[in-house]
């Protein structure tokens, strides 16, 4: 693998989108209460550059930067390449790193680390003196973590977790977020420290590097430092909390220590999340006691702002997700020709193009899916043949009206394990993680014949002779046509 | 100076009149310290000038509704065990 220049911070990662012209200084100041959310909502239904917020209402020495990665342009940018790369090619090239030897992080020592440039102990933890925005008006609290990640280890199998679990702050040292039990951190609590009644140690780390919040958001086996080293081409620097055995990253704005309370809860929510409405209620949620807080000079706060596409967690999450799944699908020897979830889908629906070299492949497909460690997080999976362009919504939403046979090729399956947030599921399915899937079969079925019963697409590509479609596309502006981009 | 409150009930009911509460309410006051939270109990009502501080409702899913009531603060009540002080 050639050498990899991907920024290795997020100071790093401002700079080039600046130069890029893919991110925006703002130099008036801009008020942590509504504005800088509202702005980098607007960025997101926009589809415009990241905001760089330079001065914030209250907060001197502290700046926001919004929607770090809510637009392709941005994620190629991250992993070091020409911002104009098409999804395919940042899709075959995270595949290509992620397919690679991991790469060990590295412990550096706390000199070396920026985030240890401010330490708050004791009586001076205080998380008021952080700018926490409120993201959304309505929403139940300042959140702390909406691009981030929570860092835990399992005590047991020693397996280190960076997950974005969101956290809401409560008052000065407590915060309480949304975990799902089927998370990895939902699973580590309720198999371990709950029933034990101990406390969970935790760091929160915010303003990653834009590939360590990659790692932190992807569904990956492989363990997150390790990921973000084969992303970025490099070890990850780490190093030791102040307060627990926890290690984090050095590079990161901003560090937030403490322990999860085993048998305490607060209030948490309603939120504005990523299907786009604020679905899941007020609740007693799992509750983050903050010991330590330790941060860089002028340090910047990464805000994502979840609602109606299209931001960062769904651009990002349908992307890993769809690549994860391939690899899944892949490594059964199914041949996939490609997966792709369209962030718009706030990643629902996981469209699978493959061969249909034999019977029920789009139902073992289906099977995989839904019951690998991805499946909570969608409930549709559409399965196109390998002549669907699965990129092309037009050439998708085509097939899955022709070819999905109402009777046969719609199957549903009951009783799995779905999401609090699905704004379809009932309060009761919600509050107990309780989902439902479907699969939507557009294969012609493998025992039709090919020639005689399989209907013939009908489209300029597929009817005429290359010689007719050639002089068509060479005298299309002599017939009076503008050229086709 | 006036405090301003909020308060956030899936059903209004939750709001009775006339009794001590147990509420969780977060400060709106400018600073800071906005939108941190505190147990408290309380008294409500919906004569706004009954008590000196006033409390602006929301609903389950944030919607700000159009009731408004005055609260009177009686006193904080620490739910967090000791231990976790």
């Amino acid at each position: 693998m050639g050498k990899i220049s991907a920024p290795r911070s997020n100071r790093e990662f401002i700079e080039a989108c600046v130069k890029s012209g893919d991110a925006v200084r703002i130099k008036q100041e801009v008020d942590w209460d509504n504005e800088a959310g509202a702005i980098v909502r607007r960025v997101c239904e926009l589809g415009e550059a990241a905001p760089f917020m330079e001065k914030i209402k209250d907060y001197p020495g502290f700046s926001y930067f919004g929607a770090p990665l809510s637009t392709y342009r941005r994620m190629a940018i991250s992993l070091g390449m020409d911002p104009a790369s098409t999804l395919p090619e940042i899709g075959k090239e995270y595949l290509k790193r992620t397919n690679s030897e991991p790469i060990a992080p590295v412990l550096v020592d706390r000199r070396d680390a920026p985030c240890k440039e401010n330490v708050l102990l004791g009586d001076e933890v205080d998380l008021t003196e952080l700018p926490v925005p409120l993201v959304h008006d309505g929403d139940g609290g300042r959140y702390v973590g909406t691009w981030h990640a929570v860092i835990t280890k399992h005590p047991v199998r020693g397996d280190v977790n960076w997950g974005m679990y969101r956290q809401m702050m409560w008052d000065g040292r407590t915060m309480s977020g949304a975990v799902f039990p089927f998370s990895d951190l939902g699973k580590a609590l309720t198999e371990y420290y709950l029933p034990r009644g101990e406390g969970c140690p935790f760091a929160t780390a915010i303003g990653l590097s834009p590939l360590a919040a990659m790692a932190a958001c992807a569904p990956s086996p492989i363990p997150e430092p390790e990921l973000t080293g084969m992303l970025a081409g490099e070890a990850v620097r780490l190093v030791k909390c102040e307060t627990n055995d926890l290690e984090v990253p050095a590079d990161a704005e901003i560090i937030i220590e403490g322990v999860i309370l085993p048998d305490y809860k607060v209030e948490e929510g309603p939120f504005g999340e990523y299907t786009g409405y604020r679905t899941s209620p007020r609740d007693f949620r799992v509750t983050f006691r903050v010991d330590a807080i330790t941060y860089r000079n002028n340090a910047t706060m990464t805000i994502s702002n979840m609602g109606v596409p299209q931001d960062e967690g769904q651009l990002l999450r349908s992307f890993s997700l769809g690549l994860e799944l391939e690899k899944l699908l892949k490594s059964q020897g199914i041949p996939v020709t490609g997966v792709y979830m369209h962030p718009r889908s706030t990643h629902h629906m996981m469209i699978v193009g493959v061969k249909p070299t034999y019977s029920g492949i789009a139902m073992q497909i289906a099977q995989l899916a839904f019951g690998s460690k991805l499946g909570p997080w969608f409930h549709m999976v559409m399965v196109v043949d390998d002549e669907t362009d699965i990129f092309n919504w037009d050439e998708v939403y085509h097939a899955f009206c022709t070819r999905c046979n109402p009777e046969r090729g719609i199957h549903v399956f009951k009783n799995t394990t779905g999401t609090a947030l699905y704004p379809h599921a009932t309060p009761h399915d919600r509050k107990y993680s309780i989902g439902s899937q479907v699969l939507f079969d557009c294969l012609w079925p493998v025992d039709w014949d090919k020639t005689n019963d399989v209907p013939t697409l009908v489209s300029f590509r597929k009817v005429y002779t290359q010689e007719i479609q050639d002089k068509v596309t060479n005298n299309w502006t002599d017939y009076g046509y503008a050229p086709v981009k | 100076m006036k405090n301003l409150w909020e308060v956030f009930v899936m059903d209004m009911g939750e709001l009775a009149e006339g009794k001590e509460l147990e509420l969780t309410i977060r400060t709106l006051n400018p600073g800071k310290q906005k939108y941190t939270y505190q147990r408290v109990k309380a008294e409500v009502s919906s004569q706004l000038d009954k008590f000196a501080d006033a409390l602006q409702v929301r609903l389950g899913r944030g919607q700000l509704s159009n009731r408004q009531f005055s609260i009177r603060v009686i006193e904080t009540v620490q739910r967090m065990p000791e231990r976790y002080r």
